[in-house]
């Protein structure tokens, strides 16, 4: 009986010890099969979080790059632009009619100046050049409201040097301003020593400048005066790069135009800001 | 360590990430406001890369951007549940997928490189690694799995 007895309690144990094996078998198969499902439901989840991102990087970046380079601006109009050289035909539309001294582009009497620090090698000068600067010329300079200046600090090296120094004889030829617009059509790869003599003649050529004259006087000490004349400007307003936007009233001081280089609209607000004082 | 306090862990650096992103972005977005030259240190040319072009998206700087950015992620990272980890890997990947093209914009377009928004950058990439990881591992809620919790 007591023998019995204890079998019986024996077995019971092992049966309870039984059925709490099983039942933690159960719960670790579960366990793992919902880890695994989970597992699964995130992978998912981090697909659609990837394609969800791509497709909003992609459409950030089509946004951000979609107003540059449409064949309307002049910038695109570069590979199929017209005349013997490249913005020949553009920069003539732009200027015709304009008076022209030295760096100084419009009506000498405009009752607002719009002062440009640049650099005939800078990528964003090109940019302002080619989009925003037509749109300038257009409704301040040909009015009459605004007299530009062109103050090429000529900084990033050698060939922004020698590129300042013909713009200066093109100055003195009444023609900055077709010679700096062409260049700016035509620009290459800053330093790679791409502006040489015959590559300036050739946009002096196309420039309306003669080039063996413009030739000489590059050579003289003269031709370097409008370079130090607007770092010693650049300095006086603490300029360091290029394009820099100034505007202010004529025979006054200067106001620095936080504007981007194909923010025309930035710009415009500036100059009717000054012109309203007129 | 249980998988539970990996996660804390992880969450806690995100929270710093984002934190420090946002300080960043505040100051971009302040400088840009302003006007004013930002602090560049590092041969940088910070001036040029924030009056570049490429400084806004359809009208609005992309400082501000970041800036919201940041917030948004902060915020993701208090909310409960597989929403808030999907929330905060979507919008670190895709600020990472941003920065990362603003950075070949600087190099190749721009020719100039902003320490900050390299800082940002790296914010940002740190932020996606993190979160992808918690969006992966974290351990769900309860109520999630429809799994009892076993002590």
């Amino acid at each position: 009986m007591r023998h019995h007895c204890g079998v019986s309690t024996s077995q019971k144990q092992t049966k309870q010890q039984r059925r709490e094996a099983a039942r933690q078998a159960r719960l670790e198969a579960e366990r793992a099969a919902a880890l695994s499902a989970r597992r699964k439901r995130r992978l998912s989840m981090l697909g659609a979080v990837l394609g969800l991102a791509a497709v909003l990087v992609v459409v950030a970046i089509v946004v951000s790059s979609g107003n540059k380079n449409d064949s309307s601006s002049r910038a695109g109009k570069v590979e199929k632009a017209t005349g013997a050289i490249p913005g020949q035909t553009e920069s003539r539309e732009m200027l015709t009619g304009i008076p022209q001294q030295g760096m100084y582009l419009g009506n000498p009497k405009a009752p607002v100046r719009f002062v440009e620090f640049a650099d005939l090698q800078c990528p964003f000068c090109r940019e302002y050049a080619l989009n925003t600067m037509p749109v300038l010329v257009q409704d301040y300079v040909r009015t009459g409201k605004m007299r530009m200046e062109f103050r090429d600090l000529a900084f990033i090296g050698k060939d922004s040097e020698k590129a300042g120094r013909w713009a200066a004889a093109a100055g003195q030829q009444g023609k900055l301003w077709n010679f700096s617009d062409i260049f700016y059509f035509n620009q290459g790869q800053e330093n790679t020593g791409y502006v040489t003599d015959k590559f300036l003649a050739k946009i002096a050529k196309a420039a309306g400048v003669d080039p063996v004259k413009a030739k000489a006087y590059a050579d003289t000490p003269a031709a370097d005066q409008p370079r130090q004349v607007a770092t010693a400007l650049a300095q006086r307003y603490d300029v360091t790069s290029t394009p820099t936007f100034m505007v202010g009233r004529r025979g006054g001081g200067l106001a620095k135009v936080p504007a981007a280089p194909t923010d025309t609209n930035t710009l415009k607000a500036a100059i009717d800001g000054q012109l309203k004082g007129t | 360590m249980s998988s539970g306090r990996v996660d804390a862990g992880l969450r806690l650096a995100a929270i710093v990430l984002a934190l420090v992103g946002l300080g960043v972005a505040a100051y971009l977005t302040y400088i840009h406001y302003e006007g004013i030259k930002p602090v560049c240190g590092l041969g940088g040319d910070c001036e040029k890369v924030q009056t570049s072009e490429w400084s806004k998206l359809a009208g609005v700087p992309v400082a501000l951007l970041g800036l919201l950015g940041y917030v948004a992620i902060l915020a993701s990272l208090f909310v409960r549940g597989e929403g808030g980890l999907m929330a905060g890997a979507l919008l670190s990947i895709a600020g990472f997928g941003f920065s990362a093209y603003l950075t070949y914009r600087e190099l190749y377009s721009i020719d100039a490189i902003c320490p900050w928004c390299v800082a940002s950058a790296v914010i940002m990439t740190l932020l996606a690694i993190v979160t992808t990881v918690r969006l992966l591992r974290a351990p769900a809620a309860p109520s999630e799995e429809g799994v009892p919790y076993v002590g």
